[in-house]
């Protein structure tokens, strides 16, 4: 039995305050007045959220449970499926859940960066150039069949992604807080697609896949977009708007400051490292998976309203994270194995912490 | 034959010119041709059509066999007016069943589908060849001139084909509007209607028409071309050029024969001889002469000169000796029976020896098979990762967990024998001293007993969230109830470092004691 808390908590009452508890590695000092209280409307707030995007969206609990995670833990989302299935419908009922602006972008092969980040234009009547911002100045980004546009308009949101911010004739200027990203692609059609670089794909922190909706679910969807007024989409007019942007910062406040167990954390480090020397895997995760794996952890965390994270937190999003920063070793490809299935007998084979 | 007297200007030409030139030559002559070969062909289509008036179709296939006979008519114009001796239409059609007799089976059967017809025509017909001589005269004429001629040929039927149509197409435009607006093409097609027939017979007289355009152009290109490979192969040029030069210079050729031979009458004696005097001795001349005795006494007779020829035949520049030298089987006379006895008595020997050195050969194999071993065993720990992560997909036998489970799981030793006999006592005993060693002994003490009384397939990756829901598809409600309670309490206390509350330790002991103790700990 390792000796990791010799310090003594002051009371055993589950409701007091715990913070003398939590290792100084995981989080820095919070207030200790009514950190815990805090925490619970938090997880009631982003339970909330997932309420209404499950009204939105019927079905794929799972996507919506990663895109609230990456959400929380301010990461970008990447969503791989077939068309039909809601992706733009999850956007929109999100920025309208967390009253958020929302701007949709549609790669073609002949989008130019400019159109992305914006461009100074002549402005003649004051004779001088007006900066004009371009729709990446929002809150929800949906950049929509992201593979379609070459490598040069993909390369213009590398800065927006990591740094939040999009230099235009020179000068930084800070997109609106909080800042997501959700691309889409489509992963039957390949003519004419250009496959997203490496470094892109390191920037999104999560890869989805979106698959058909159960039958039952299905069913139920049907019923409910034949009713309502719009030709073939669910309205998401009626969705209540829970939170303000403002609120959505602190919430990635709290869950970045959810203590973390250092056994926890070394188990996300190891997962991530254990993808390099993995015999079916030709090319493993960075630094970045590990980081992303303990944020992703923290989001669940919250999400699930826990007050601390646990190995689960982790385990569950690591597919989603490991996905799409590895590459299979091309025999097992010829082989016909997915991604996914190598990673998860990676993941079954990586031990749980151990104490 | 006098080339001087060709109405045609002769030189080597390409194979399309030279068509060009036939069709240019047929124009010039198109009047006759055209007259002479409708003369023949036209009544003879009638006459065909009239005998098989039910039957257009054979008639026209009769009609179109017979093409080569009426080819020849339009060649003999052509060849009489190459040179000036343009002939009448009724000469020519006099001249036409001494044309027809020779080889006009041949033509009509065997060599009917021939592609260089026309190109053939000439041989047959201008130079009279048969047989072998006539089958080497076209080798040697067609190894330049048959792909003109198939191209002709070729180019021939789609002209006739395309001339069909467009008579069909001329014919259907005269039609008065008033006649017919809408043209019934179905009757048209109908078998049963009688209609069919002239229409039939019609389409005959057409390709009867059209034969008197296109058949007189196309023996007489296939004439051009005959020539053309003459005149390439005999230089007819050169030979004009020389003729004409010959005729130029007549005249005064005589003039400057008799200038040279007067010239060359003043010319000084030749000096040859003054080298190497020969004085005529009068004893030599009488060895050299016939008559000599010295010649007269030789013997050779025809065997010798024969054996002397075949050895002057035997020598290079009449014989031409190469060596080659190239692989083949072996000859199986070659082995004589010597050697193999020899061979075999060495194996035999061989054997006999391996026979009697049996422990040697037990040595030998036992290292191989230890080679053997060695290699797989070195190939396992080669590729031991690889083994590890994939060995499931290749269907090895697997020590399943139930048999031999873990003895650690999460850091946490879980063999039934680590554990202390009286669980609940020793977690209540550590309680108050160490909260967190107590809350794990009876974490500890469930996993045990789930992997060895339950045989709950539990690995080392199983996060505490997935053995609680391990748990939960077992369906023993209290057992799953008692598991959720540990494992949060067991959460709070690892993971979130916080204790749980005092009296909860004495709760999850009295459910411990509910649960396990009527079950025998092995």
């Amino acid at each position: 039995m390792s000796e990791h808390t010799a310090e003594p908590t002051p009371s055993h009452d589950d409701t007091a305050p715990a913070v003398t508890a939590v290792p100084p590695a995981a989080s820095a000092a919070t207030p200790a007045s009514a950190p815990s209280s805090q925490r619970q409307r938090a997880s009631q707030l982003a339970q909330a959220l997932r309420q209404e995007l499950h009204k939105a969206l019927i079905g794929q609990q799972a996507v919506v449970e990663d895109v609230l995670t990456a959400l929380l833990a301010g990461g970008h989302v990447l969503i791989e499926g077939v068309p039909g299935l809601g992706k733009t419908l999850l956007v929109r009922a999100l920025a309208r859940c967390f009253n958020g602006e929302f701007a949709r972008i549609q790669f073609t092969p002949d989008l130019m960066p400019s159109d992305v980040t914006g461009h100074a234009v002549y402005d003649q009547a004051s004779e001088q150039f007006k900066l004009r911002k371009g729709p990446v100045f929002t809150h929800l980004l949906l950049a929509d069949e992201i593979n379609r546009a070459p490598a040069k308009t993909q390369a213009a949101l590398l800065e927006v992604m990591q740094e939040r911010q999009v230099t235009l004739e020179g000068r930084p200027l800070a997109v609106p807080q909080p800042f997501m990203v959700l691309a889409t692609q489509n992963p039957i059609e390949q003519e004419g697609t250009y496959p997203l670089p490496e470094a892109e794909l390191d920037r999104f922190m999560l890869k989805l896949r979106m698959d058909y909706p159960a039958a039952e679910e299905e069913l139920n969807l049907v019923r409910q977009v034949t009713r309502s007024a719009k030709a073939d989409m669910l309205e998401v007019n009626p969705l209540r708007s829970l939170l303000q942007p403002r609120d959505l910062l602190a919430l990635q406040k709290i869950a970045s400051d959810l203590p973390l167990d250092e056994q926890v954390l070394d188990y996300a480090v190891r997962l991530a490292r254990s993808t390099r020397s993995w015999p079916g895997l030709a090319l493993g995760a960075g630094p970045r998976a590990s980081i992303a794996l303990v944020r992703g952890g923290r989001a669940r965390a919250l999400l699930r309203g826990g007050d601390f994270v646990i190995p689960d937190d982790i385990k569950g999003c690591a597919l989603a994270v490991l996905r799409h920063r590895v590459r299979l070793a091309p025999e097992l490809d010829i082989e016909g194995l997915s991604v996914d299935q190598v990673l998860s007998q990676l993941l079954d084979q990586v031990a749980a912490p151990r104490l | 034959m006098r080339l001087t007297d060709a109405t045609v200007v002769i030189r080597p030409r390409s194979q399309w010119e030279a068509m060009d030139l036939g069709i240019r030559l047929a124009r010039r002559h198109a009047g006759l041709l055209m007259a002479s070969w409708a003369i023949i062909t036209l009544p003879l289509l009638g006459l065909l059509s009239a005998l098989l008036w039910s039957y257009p179709s054979i008639a026209v296939l009769i009609f179109w066999l017979l093409k080569p006979a009426y080819e020849r008519l339009p060649l003999y114009i052509l060849s009489q007016a190459l040179f000036g001796h343009t002939p009448s239409l009724s000469a020519s059609l006099r001249a036409l069943p001494g044309l027809l007799k020779p080889q006009l089976l041949a033509s009509l059967t065997w060599r009917r589908l021939s592609m260089t017809r026309s190109f053939d025509l000439p041989v047959l017909q201008l130079e009279g060849l048969a047989g072998q001589a006539r089958s080497q005269r076209l080798v040697v004429l067609g190894q330049k001139g048959t792909a003109g001629a198939t191209w002709l040929t070729l180019v021939g039927v789609h002209v006739e084909m395309a001339l069909l149509f467009g008579l069909f197409a001329l014919l259907y435009l005269m039609l008065p509007m008033q006649v017919e607006i809408d043209w019934s093409w179905e009757s048209l097609i109908n078998p049963d209607s009688h209609q069919w027939l002239w229409l039939e017979h019609l389409s005959n007289l057409l390709y009867g028409l059209l034969l008197v355009i296109w058949g007189p152009v196309y023996a007489a290109c296939g004439f051009t071309l005959y020539l053309n490979r003459r005149s390439e192969l005999e230089a007819w040029d050169i030979e004009l050029v020389l003729r004409r030069l010959r005729q130029r210079v007549t005249g005064s050729a005589y003039a400057l024969l008799l200038l040279a031979g007067l010239l060359l009458s003043q010319w000084p004696a030749p000096a040859l001889a003054d080298d190497m005097p020969v004085q005529c001795q009068p004893e030599q001349l009488a060895a050299d002469h016939p008559d000599a005795p010295r010649l007269q006494l030789q013997h050779l007779d025809s065997d010798s000169a024969r054996y002397a020829i075949a050895g002057l035949l035997a020598e290079p520049p009449f014989e031409h000796t190469e060596q080659v030298t190239r692989w083949r089987l072996g000859d199986p006379q070659e082995l004589d029976e010597e050697r193999i006895k020899a061979w075999a008595e060495r194996l035999k020997a061989l054997f006999d020896w391996w026979e009697r050195s049996s422990g040697l050969a037990l040595v030998v194999e036992s290292l191989l098979w230890g080679l053997c071993l060695g290699l797989l065993v070195w190939l396992a720990w080669r590729y031991r990762q690889w083994l590890q992560a994939f060995g499931s997909r290749l269907r090895l036998p697997r020590r399943s967990p139930a048999e031999v489970p873990p003895s650690q799981l999460f850091g946490l030793e879980v063999s039934p024998q680590s554990l202390p006999q009286d669980i609940p006592g020793a977690v209540l005993a550590l309680w108050t001293e160490q909260p967190r060693a107590a809350l794990s002994l009876l974490y500890r003490a469930l996993l045990s007993h789930l992997l060895h009384e339950r045989q709950l397939p539990l690995k080392a990756s199983h996060t505490e969230g997935e053995v609680l829901a391990l748990v939960q598809r077992q369906q023993h409600e209290p057992l799953s109830q008692f598991c959720q309670q540990l494992t949060t309490h067991w959460l709070q206390l690892a993971y979130g470092h916080r204790l749980p509350p005092a009296d909860s330790c004495q709760a999850l002991c009295a459910q411990w004691r509910q649960l396990f103790t009527t079950e025998p700990r092995p």
